[in-house]
């Protein structure tokens, strides 16, 4: 029974390996920002990803960029953010860009 | 004492009074409500011992959150939970910012004591179950060993003061000192009483004067751009009975390496605590002297967690745990008992926000249980969900 399951197991993370190639769910995939953002987003992803998945802040359907200054700066205060006053101006600029996305899209539907 | 009360009355309406004065008007009230959702299988395979002290089969943990920032300065967070013992109140906070260093925090919340509390969501670690020292539910033998050094998470009632100071641009400095309520046990418990600490049955009301005081420190170093290491030690002291003359302390520290997408974290937990002695007969051994009552319960664990692709993590850990001291009479633990465990498991990312768990955990107990075996094996199954 033990060697089954454990069979099955290793079987099941050879496949979903295999089956899941390069493409990067957890977060965005740096290539579809502009050049100039693609820096900017590797520390928010890297930042915001120490304590909770990158899909709190990109599934959480706020666009207003009041809230997110002020929901950063709270996140700065986290116990070993890592998250500088420079990062915060950087996970800012991406976080505009991603909510400016999101509000034509919304828009736009 | 009527003194302290009228001391603690008038603060507090100081507090309350600058408070009034100093916060400035909400330029907007944002809200921000979050989630997650987990179901887990747990399969014990002929362990029929285990069985009986653990949760083996489907267990489904759901959490809500609810955040709103009032102005710059001041913010308010309640959370609600369910898991195998209902629906909890594990986060019920206000937070006031002075200036830009120092947060005081005031409400129902998880004291700073350790380095996984801030992950215990389910959608925050990547296996189905916590590491062995913070346990709440899905280890084997839980029932002999009254679950880890401290389970996760622990809400409390009370107040904590907490800053973050920057050394230039690469070093972080956060702080926090902290009276809550404190752990709860009966007057002639051996051990903490978790059910009785968190139950709401008796109105979140703490069962004696005496708070517990605690404080934890972090020192961040940015290595580089997507690269740092987080060193922080914390510790807890408290009174859990009635007439405050037993005491428990807890002490730890944890180290965490970042680098790109790898994350390596190494904790340790430890905690003593006193018992009462008066009445042999409720004790497993002969109590020795002046430093026999009281045990220590400690363990570590070490785990990484490698993406193998865009979609799938790999995750090992390996956990210690051993209970040194005096038992309850009847236990199965003896004076010196142990837990090795060891897990790989993995996490697939079917979508941003939905996750497949998968591990496979082996158990070594240094004591045999009726049928003489000292090794187990567990595997979970488990799909987590944010939103």
């Amino acid at each position: 029974m033990i060697r089954l399951v454990s069979r099955a197991l290793v079987v099941l993370l050879a496949a979903v390996v295999g089956c899941s190639g390069a493409r990067r769910v957890d977060g965005l995939d740096p290539s579809s920002l502009p050049p100039d953002l693609r820096a900017d987003y590797e520390v928010f992803a890297h930042r915001c990803s120490k304590c909770h998945t990158l899909a709190r802040p990109l599934d959480s359907g706020i666009t207003n960029d009041q809230f997110w200054r002020i929901y950063v700066t709270r996140m700065q205060r986290m116990p070993g953010s890592g998250i500088s006053d420079s990062d915060v101006a950087r996970i800012l600029r991406f976080l505009r860009h991603y909510s400016a996305e999101q509000r034509a899209k919304k828009a736009a539907s | 004492m009527r003194a302290l009360v009228v001391l603690a009355i008038v603060l507090a309406m100081a507090f309350a009074t600058v408070l009034a004065l100093i916060a400035r008007p909400a330029a907007a009230v944002e809200r921000n409500f979050a989630g997650s959702a987990m179901a887990d299988y747990h399969l014990a395979p002929a362990n029929h011992s285990s069985r009986s002290t653990a949760f083996d089969g489907f267990t489904t943990e759901l959490a809500l959150k609810a955040a709103i920032d009032v102005s710059d300065r001041f913010s308010a967070s309640v959370k609600v939970c369910y898991g195998c013992h209902g629906f909890e109140l594990p986060m019920a906070h206000l937070d006031y910012r002075f200036g830009t260093a120092v947060s005081l925090r005031v409400g129902r919340f998880s004291p700073s004591l350790g380095a996984f509390n801030l992950r215990h969501d389910p959608a925050n670690h990547r296996l189905s179950s916590k590491p062995l020292i913070y346990d709440m539910g899905r280890m084997l033998r839980m029932r002999e060993w009254n679950l880890g050094v401290l389970p996760s998470p622990f809400p409390d009632n009370g107040a904590e003061l907490s800053g973050t100071h920057w050394i230039g641009e690469t070093v972080q400095v956060d702080w926090a000192a902290y009276a809550v309520s404190g752990f709860k046990s009966d007057a002639q418990g051996i051990d903490l009483d978790w059910q009785r600490s968190r139950t709401p049955d008796a109105y979140y009301v703490d069962n004696n004067h005496r708070p517990a005081v605690g404080a934890r420190v972090v020192v961040t170093t940015k290595l580089g751009e997507t690269s740092d290491l987080t060193f922080g030690v914390s510790a807890q002291h408290g009174s859990p009975d009635a007439a405050s003359k037993l005491r428990y302390t807890f002490f730890g520290g944890d180290l965490t390496l970042r680098i790109r997408r790898t994350n390596v974290r190494v904790e340790y937990l430890g905690r003593r605590q006193t018992f009462e002695t008066s009445d042999p007969t409720q004790l497993a051994y002969r109590v020795a002297g002046a430093r026999g009552d009281f045990f220590v319960k400690q363990g570590l664990y070490a785990e990484i967690e490698q993406p193998l692709s865009g979609a799938v993590d790999l995750v090992l850990r390996y956990d210690f745990l051993s209970r040194n001291g005096n038992v309850q009479a009847g236990s199965p633990l003896s004076h010196r008992s142990a837990i090795h465990r060891g897990t790989v498991g993995f996490t697939y990312a079917i979508e941003r926000g939905l996750r497949l768990k998968a591990s496979t955990e082996t158990w070594h107990f240094t004591d045999e249980d009726h049928r003489g075996r000292q090794q187990a094996v567990g595997f979970h199954l488990g799909l987590v969900g944010t939103f």
